[in-house]
């Protein structure tokens, strides 16, 4: 039976009949692809078909998560009473503290949808071969990389009445390019409109082929110090980890460099401003609700250049206060931002599912700097790095860390690109690298991709004296 | 407690209809692998539960080769009609790669049989308050014997099973019925110098008897206690000069794990993972030479992948493309040896598969990966290690690690580590010491094995979208000798 939006009262009423206090029931039906390749070809292109209810159900503090698979009204009388029959053997959780019961009303939320999706599997494998050939005239010797795509219709219903229906596309594709071995070069394209696709598609295909032409000849790099450029991609893998510890429960769990950090303390510069936005246009998690069924809104968590908030859910915004209550914190203005969301304790895959303040988008303001101007500004010896990946942290609360450059990257000594050079790692400390930065880009672009999950809108940023090292056998 | 479906035998035949619509339809290779699976998760903070989860999933993946390109689609609509739909959709898909190189397989035997780990107490036979109590228990040790200074404890552990039919349009069915434990804790400890924080992770194919057999929580306990001392006791020491490094199966697991398990294998040595996981620095070695003759470490050196071990994390029998496990010598004597294939780059490599091909759902394509890697054992003594060491230190865990994308240049942040001085393990903790050493590095300066063995869990990040599989990765104890340390803040 398909997928339908007119079982979602009906499965409301049935858990509430069944003695569940609240309920969320979501209906999820979409359809994905990817086609993946390397070696300048095609590896393989992959269909995936999702239809599923997904339930959240909870009497006091007591919840339950599960999905039923291609949803018949059968199944669900039949899932449901059992469903809340269990959660009397459930034990009460330290996360649940209910959910959003006030009614809301929602505004449309325009540019997360493109029809044009529906027919876009036709063309897309010719798409890609273009990209790939496009980076090989570009001066790559062979070409990899992915692209994903999607349609995907959501409904949400809570017991309290709120939610509603929207569809959704996207795409996000990744190039990345090679000379030799040791000579690549990156980019990426993400967004929801399938406007001029092709012609972003091959200009990341071109910009692969280039970065990977310049890395050619690359030599070892010197450890020490150095000013460093970070492109949207790598800023968005480091950063990224700050603005994720900018929520309770990172924070309780000992897993945010922001733990002792007050509100309105300042840790970038003045015109550091980077919120949580599930409302801008392409952006690959805007929406118009979350799965409580609140608004979405812009949170600002970086407002020039001082911590400002937190992202949370209904839950988490109780305990925050009830933390303060104890004087644990020192925060007490504390309600949902419209960020609450099913997720994995570990990851997509693994772990319970709980309820709890997950990000959207991640967008800054933009500063001032072309790259090109950040570049010619940078006369002490400064490493450019495009891309990175590997980022482990010796301590999550301390923010000590390294990553690994790969790609291009890039001495500039009087304001010029010198060399490309490579097995360099970066060793730092969040919050002292964000404390450096010197300058903001305006060059914004979405990063969403394998080292980075949650999209980002943001510029080339620069921080001075960056720790770079190197093996020493 | 949540039933999984009893009607295996309908994800048989649709699986076996995936075939022959399939062949029908123009494929040159069809395989259909239907999996039925069940899963119930803890986490708990501080001995107060997160959540408690269970979850049925059911559902089949069928991959298809057709005009040499390859189309791979999963459904949990598991009726003719849609099967056909997506073998429609995936066939013309392949087609429309229009590879310049078709992809083939290599020939492999064709099989029909059926494998499952030895479990002697099913998930589902035991009661949720029993597994409500062996999670606070556990807790309450680790607040009681490694101190309160073990301020955050995050728990967590998942209960698999699966039942998996895989077919193939060769003639292969294989059945499986895996039970697996997956593990983790989070511990952060205070301390005099701030915090110090360690995952602890094991994992098996077993029944709940394994929390017995292996005295989980004892292991746990140690773990935990390890992490106070550490956060208590450990001081900055800086070497001015290369020393000697005795490092444990939990630190020599990462290293054979990251610095030999990933670049052997085929996929990423032939590009396949460029744009994601990277390449591999044996792809220039095997330019230059043959398996069996390019060196990269001393002789006393070997590093297996073997799936075959009983009750291990990343244990299976067959792999998901119908091929028989067997141990993989990785490194034999020092000499790059085998490597981790799958049918499509055993192909590649003009050989046959390794069965190294592994997904982890049905949403997932089967690609090369680990099992369970480890250093061999050799004959020495802990003492012995340690005898003949003037100035150096015992790392028995790590924390932070990384390693460049061709798998070559990589970073281990030492833990619980001791100062060894004229032969003898000192009291004196070393703080944070790290080591930036090329796989060559490594391998080139382990001069003793010991002969105990210690096999820890790790989820293994791969693929696109991400596949964390289950495997282990360890070993004895090594000596590793003139290492140039860093650290010491």
């Amino acid at each position: 039976m398909a997928l339908s939006e007119d079982m979602l009262p009906k499965v409301v009423d049935l858990a509430k009949k069944h003695g569940a206090k609240e309920i969320i029931a979501k209906l999820i039906n979409k359809k994905e692809y990817q086609i993946r390749f390397s070696n300048s070809m095609i590896d393989i292109i992959k269909e995936w078909n999702l239809n599923a209810l997904e339930l959240f159900i909870a009497r006091g503090h007591r919840f339950t998560v599960f999905t039923i698979q291609n949803p018949t009204l059968e199944q669900i009388n039949k899932t449901i009473p059992e469903a809340v029959k269990r959660l009397k053997s459930l034990p009460w959780s330290l996360l649940y503290w209910g959910m959003d019961k006030t009614s809301h009303h929602y505004t449309s939320l325009e540019g997360i949808y493109d029809p044009k999706i529906e027919v876009f599997s036709e063309k897309a494998p010719d798409l890609v071969n273009a990209t790939i050939q496009a980076s090989l005239e570009a001066g790559a010797k062979k070409t990899a990389g992915v692209l994903y795509f999607g349609g995907i219709k959501t409904g949400v219903l809570t017991g309290y009445g709120n939610g509603g229906g929207y569809d959704s596309s996207y795409y996000r594709i990744t190039v990345r390019s090679f000379v030799d071995a040791e000579s690549s070069g990156q980019d990426m394209k993400v967004g929801r409109s399938l406007t001029n696709v092709d012609k972003k598609f091959i200009e990341a295909g071109k910009n692969a082929g280039k970065l990977a032409k310049m890395a050619v000849g690359g030599k070892q790099g010197t450890p020490g110090t150095y000013d460093l450029i970070m492109s949207p991609t790598v800023a968005a893998n480091v950063f990224n980890h700050i603005y994720d510890g900018a929520n309770p429960i990172y924070i309780v769990g000992g897993m945010s460099c922001l733990r002792k950090i007050k509100k309105g303390q300042k840790i970038g510069p003045n015109n550091l401003t980077v919120s949580d936005n599930a409302l801008i246009p392409e952006g690959l998690n805007s929406r118009p609700f979350d799965f409580e069924g609140t608004p979405s809104q812009i949170t600002p968590l970086i407002k020039d250049g001082c911590l400002n908030g937190y992202i949370q859910n209904t839950s988490s915004a109780k305990i925050w206060k009830l933390l303060s209550l104890l004087k644990l914190r020192f925060r007490t203005k504390s309600k949902s931002t419209g960020n609450s969301y099913l997720g994995g304790v570990l990851d997509e895959d693994i772990g319970p599912r709980l309820l709890a303040p997950i990000p959207s988008n991640y967008v800054y303001e933009p500063g001032d700097y072309t790259l090109e101007e950040i570049i010619a500004e940078s006369k002490k010896p400064t490493i450019y790095l495009t891309s990175n990946w590997y980022t482990r942290f010796t301590n999550y609360m301390e923010g000590q860390f390294s990553t690994i450059p790969r790609d291009g990257i890039f001495l500039i000594e009087n304001g010029e690109i010198q060399q490309p050079v490579r097995k360099l790692r970066l060793t730092e400390t969040l919050l002292g690298m964000l404390s450096r930065i010197q300058a903001i880009g305006k060059d914004i672009k979405q990063i969403n991709w394998w080292e980075v999950k949650t999209p980002t809108f943001l510029p080339t940023i620069k921080i001075a004296d960056c720790n770079l090292t190197a093996a020493t056998q | 407690m949540i039933k999984k479906s009893d009607k295996m035998e309908d994800g048989k035949d649709i699986a076996d209809y995936a075939i022959e619509y399939g062949t029908s339809k123009g494929a040159s290779y069809v395989e259909a692998r239907f999996i039925d699976s069940w899963d119930e998760s803890y986490s708990a903070r501080n001995g107060m539960f997160l959540g408690i989860l269970e979850n049925t999933r059911k559902g089949i993946a069928i991959r298809v080769i057709a005009n040499g390109g390859m189309g791979f689609g999963s459904t949990e609509q598991l009726n003719k009609s849609s099967i056909e739909d997506l073998l429609n959709t995936i066939i013309r898909m392949a087609k429309a790669s229009k590879r310049k190189e078709p992809i083939k397989f290599s020939e492999e035997e064709i099989v029909e049989t059926n494998w499952k780990p030895e479990v002697r107490q099913n998930f589902i036979d035991i009661s949720r308050e029993e597994k409500k109590s062996y999670i606070k228990d556990l807790d309450k040790r680790l607040k009681s014997e490694a101190n309160k200074k073990l301020k955050n404890r995050i728990s967590f552990i998942q209960l698999y099973t699966d039942d998996k039919y895989i077919v193939t349009s060769e003639g292969s069915k294989v059945s499986s019925q895996n039970s697996l434990i997956v593990t983790m804790l989070m511990h952060t400890a205070r301390g005099k110098l701030g915090s110090e924080q360690k995952y602890f992770s094991l994992g098996g194919s077993a029944g709940w008897e394994w929390f017995k057999d292996i005295k989980f929580a004892d292991l746990a306990v140690v773990a935990g206690k390890a992490l106070v001392k550490t956060a208590q006791n450990a001081k900055g020491v800086k070497f001015d000069k290369p020393i000697d490094i005795v490092i444990s199966g939990e630190v020599a697991g990462i290293m054979t794990h990251e610095n030999v398990g990933h670049p052997s294998e085929g996929d990423r040595i032939l590009g396949r993972e460029g744009a994601q996981a990277g390449e591999s620095f044996y792809a220039d070695l095997l330019k230059k030479e043959e398996l069996g003759k390019a060196k990269l470490g001393n002789e006393i050196v070997s590093v297996i992948d073997d799936p075959t071990i009983p009750a291990s994390a990343g244990f299976y029998l067959y792999d998901d493309e119908c091929v028989k496990a067997r141990p993989r010598y990785l490194i034999k004597k020092g000499m790059l040896n085998d490597l981790l294939l799958n049918r499509e780059y055993a192909a590649r490599f003009n050989t046959k598969s390794t069965a190294a091909a592994r997904a982890i759902t049905y949403q997932r394509e089967p690609i090369s990966r680990m099992a369970n890697t480890f250093f061999e054992p050799g004959d020495y003594s802990m003492e012995e290690l340690i005898e003949g060491v003037k100035e150096g230190i015992l790392m028995n865990s790590f924390t932070e690690w990384n390693i460049d994308d061709r798998r070559f240049q990589s970073k281990y942040v030492g833990l619980e580590v001791y100062l060894i001085k004229n032969g003898e393990i000192t009291d004196t903790m070393v703080r944070r010491p790290i080591l930036e050493l090329t796989t060559y590095g490594i391998l080139g300066s382990i001069d003793a094995l010991g002969k105990d063995f210690f096999t820890p869990l790790g989820l293994c990040g791969k693929g696109d979208p991400m596949q964390g599989v289950p495997v282990s990765m360890g070993g004895p104890h090594a000596r590793l000798r003139n290492i140039s340390v860093g650290g010491g803040e």
